[in-house]
């Protein structure tokens, strides 16, 4: 019902390389990157990508929009922490799209961000599978971006 | 499409003809009786003879599950399309509809909606009366409110209604109790406190009406006319326990602020049937822009934290 993140290879502990996959109007929360390197690369179809400010300590109004842009087939992207946070969604309603994720160090928890507030949280981040395998679903309440 | 389609692959299950712009389904699909799987994206249909006559007694009708007509031209959900009572997965996003006719009802079978990216304005309460609806995509479209009878919806595992113009949500989504995802991003949600607005009284219409179903007066479709059944059908409860009244468009509009995950503030209208009422969740005073910010530990938080997974980014 929502993108899945596949992991596909956790680099002896290094990194995490993973597939994305994402169904018609699938999008993500704006989220950070708990200060790890993120390469995107597009596989199959395109998906939008919405670079946000970080907003103020006190923050409560509405997040500002940096740039946004759409990925095409086999482009790349990069993000850390010290560019921004950034939302991605698949915009398109009839395509799917897939896209494959490296991050470095790994990590399994980032915050996502209420676009119309600027107030983050912080949320833990799982997988639909790893190598192959269907993770089984924790139930427990949560908001999940990545 | 050839014409002696259906002799040649009689035990066709999945056709793709997507992207090739036809635009028109036409009467050489009817006898294919094993055919479940129809996809037809990003072609030319939505005139008229985009799908072929008498769609609902043929094979076709019976087989088909999943339809796929997104990205087409269609402006209005084509009336075949509504006798095809088998299906379980129906989209036709990225068309350029404006409305759901009421009677897609009639889809008895559906699972799966997808309406995304389209012009939609309004959704039809007889929507929610499509019993095994767990999957409702509507986000991409220009929906400014959402009727409360969609909490009847007990299967609906996941709305999207993200990138709408919607300014509350009705108090009645919080009955959903299987919604797992809920995705509301750019919609014009209110994040203040908005102070109730003016109290239309009721008319004579409607206190007939909130007493034929309060004192549970009998009447039958043969009694009246047909708009007043219907109108009948649509009365809501007041939220209210101790009032047990009705209404059905006269009501007091209350803003409450409700916490999902402890985290986001969704504002959601109460629909009281008077002044006199107030919601379950208040205490004493509507007037007190924080006191009603504050509420958090209230039967309504309680049933919001109860939906797990909730996209708003």
């Amino acid at each position: 019902f929502r993108y899945t993140r596949n992991l596909v290879d956790s680099g002896n502990g290094k990194f995490n390389l993973m597939i994305l996959c994402w169904g018609e109007g699938h999008g993500s929360s704006i989220h950070d990157h708990t200060d790890s390197h993120c390469f995107m690369k597009i596989l199959q179809g395109n998906l939008k990508e919405t670079l946000f400010e970080w907003p103020e300590k006190k923050g409560n109004g509405e997040m500002t929009k940096k740039s946004e842009r759409v990925l095409r087939e086999n482009q790349c992207a990069y993000i850390n922490d010290s560019i921004g946070l950034h939302r991605v969604e698949n915009i398109s309603h009839t395509e799917s799209a897939v896209s494959l994720h490296l991050y470095s160090p790994p990590f399994d928890s980032c915050n996502t961000f209420d676009q119309r507030t600027g107030h983050k949280h912080k949320v833990k981040m799982t997988f639909y599978s790893q190598f192959g395998e269907r993770t089984p679903c924790v139930s427990t309440t949560y908001c999940t971006p990545h | 499409l050839p014409a002696g389609l259906a002799q040649w692959f009689p035990a066709l299950e999945v056709l793709d003809v997507s992207g090739t712009g036809l635009s028109g389904l036409g009467a050489e699909l009817l006898a294919l009786p094993r055919l479940h799987t129809l996809l037809a994206k990003n072609n030319r249909l939505g005139g008229p003879g985009a799908l072929p006559k008498g769609l609902g007694r043929a094979p076709l009708g019976r087989s088909l599950r999943v339809l796929n007509l997104s990205g087409n031209r269609f402006a209005e959900v084509p009336p075949a399309l509504l006798e095809l009572r088998g299906l379980q997965s129906l989209s036709l996003g990225g068309n350029r509809l404006h409305g759901i006719p009421p009677d897609i009802q009639e889809l008895r079978s559906l699972e799966f909606l997808y309406l995304g990216g389209n012009f939609i304005t309004s959704v039809p309460p007889e929507l929610a009366n499509l019993p095994s609806l767990s999957y409702l995509v509507l986000c991409d479209n220009k929906i400014q409110s959402i009727p409360p009878q969609l909490a009847q919806l007990h299967s609906l595992r996941s709305l999207s209604l993200h990138n709408n113009l919607l300014t509350y949500l009705p108090r009645e989504i919080l009955n959903l109790v299987h919604l797992e995802e809920l995705s509301l991003r750019g919609n014009p949600l209110v994040v203040r406190f908005v102070r109730d607005l003016t109290y239309n009284p009721p008319s004579l219409q409607e206190l007939a009406g909130r007493t034929i179903k309060t004192r549970n007066v009998p009447y039958a479709p043969s009694d009246l006319p047909e708009n007043l059944v219907r109108y009948l059908s649509l009365a809501s409860n007041c939220p209210n326990p101790k009032c047990g009244g009705v209404y059905f468009d006269s009501c007091v509009r209350q803003i409450k602020f409700v916490d999902f995950c402890g985290k986001y503030r969704i504002p959601l209208m109460h629909y009281l049937c008077s002044p006199e009422c107030s919601s379950p969740c208040s205490s004493a005073s509507q007037s007190s822009t924080s006191q009603s910010e504050s509420d958090s530990e209230d039967e309504a938080s309680v049933a919001a934290r109860r939906m797990q997974k909730v996209l708003l980014g």
